[in-house]
């Protein structure tokens, strides 16, 4: 009991503080090298949307280079209109890019960061792969698929167990 | 016991202090919201010390009729949410997750359990968009929307802060949903169990049958 509250007590604070780092930390101006980030794609996936108004989607961008990068943007045949949205304390707002860390990841994940689909062309069902390419800073584009999962499908890497 | 009083605590230090280490907007001070304090975590919930009245709230439902909370939830398993429909993520898994773990209680127990989705954004969500969004969810699930203050309320008394929709120089909105589902018990109506967002589809799945007799999960 003990052991475990305190472990809850230190996931909770560990959190929080990250929420708070990753929130407000300002740009880690990276060491310039010219080598371009190695950026892979993991766990792409869309919880099956609601209705045709939106869409969230979800995913793991890790780079294995020692130069830092950013995810500026995304385009799919699904929708004209997609952005990056960041959450913060429950509530969400468009971002310009999000920062792909040197030998780290940009984690997104539901209750966190996410890309939004706006105004979809077509109400996409379980089973169903969308195509979305990835835009960065530095690196060329990444193009992938987003596995379409059940609304109530949070991802491995979540930690809602 | 005591060392769940500290987590709690921990937990709304941290909070205070996320909200304030940006510092971007000056933390207006949001009026008072209760103060929760939890005897315990029962696997996911938190069981309250000191459960919530549930609010004198009469609000709009999806066909446009007036909806008096405490006279339709009397005596009634009840989970209340605080959301908003253009919400690609957290509204959405929560509603589905309840929909999910509803569907897997026997028939009768379907029946008696009340799911009431408050919005947070009156501005956007109408009756007719409320009710189109939950019914695709479940369709025997309550929409609610009204005047904002009127759901700020409501939802302070429950432990629950919310701001309103805000519209930015670029003209996108940026809405706001409740962190918690709050149970409500039909032995007491008192809002006595707490989830929080990382609440999974297996999690209500166990509980609610708990909660469907007031008991703790």
């Amino acid at each position: 009991m003990n052991a475990r509250t305190t472990r809850t007590l230190a996931a909770a604070l560990s959190l929080t503080a990250a929420l708070a780092i990753s929130g407000c930390s300002s740009e880690p101006e990276g060491k310039t090298e010219d080598a371009t980030p190695k950026l892979t794609v993991s766990g792409a996936f869309m919880p099956e949307p609601v209705d045709d108004k939106m869409a969230g989607a979800f995913m793991v961008i890790t780079n294995d280079s020692k130069t830092p990068d950013k995810l500026t943007g995304l385009t799919s045949p699904l929708s004209d209109d997609l952005q990056i949205h960041e959450t913060k304390d429950q509530k969400m707002r468009q971002v310009a890019s999000l920062d792909v860390p040197a030998n780290g990841r940009l984690s997104l994940e539901r209750g966190g960061s996410h890309v939004m689909f706006m105004g979809l062309k077509t109400k996409p069902k379980v089973g169903d792969k969308v195509k979305v390419e990835l835009k960065f800073a530095k690196a060329d584009p990444v193009t992938i698929e987003l596995d379409v999962k059940d609304r109530t499908y949070t991802g491995q890497s979540s930690n809602a167990h | 016991m005591r060392t769940t009083r500290v987590t709690v605590a921990a937990f709304v230090a941290a909070a205070a202090l996320a909200l304030t280490a940006c510092g971007g907007e000056p933390a207006k001070s949001s009026g008072s919201v209760t103060q929760i304090t939890g005897t315990g975590k029962a696997g996911s919930a938190t069981v309250l010390d000191r459960p919530f009245d549930k609010p004198d709230l009469v609000l709009t439902d999806t066909t446009g009729k007036p909806w008096n909370l405490r006279e339709q939830t009397k005596g009634r398993p009840t989970l209340i949410y605080f959301g908003y429909t253009n919400c690609p993520d957290v509204c959405p898994l929560t509603m589905s997750n309840i929909a999910v773990a509803r569907k897997a209680l026997p028939k009768a127990d379907q029946d008696k359990l009340q799911v009431v989705f408050v919005t947070t954004d009156p501005e956007r969500d109408t009756p007719e968009s409320l009710g189109k969004w939950l019914k695709a969810q479940d369709p025997s699930f309550i929409g609610l929307t009204g005047d904002f203050a009127t759901i700020q309320t409501a939802a302070r008394s429950l432990g629950i802060g919310i701001e309103a929709a805000k519209k930015e120089a670029d003209g996108s909105v940026v809405s706001m949903h409740g962190a918690q589902v709050l149970a409500f018990s039909p032995k007491t109506d008192e809002g006595y169990l707490l989830y929080g967002e990382s609440t999974t589809v297996d999690d209500y799945t166990k509980d609610l049958p708990k909660i469907i007799k007031g008991e703790n999960p």
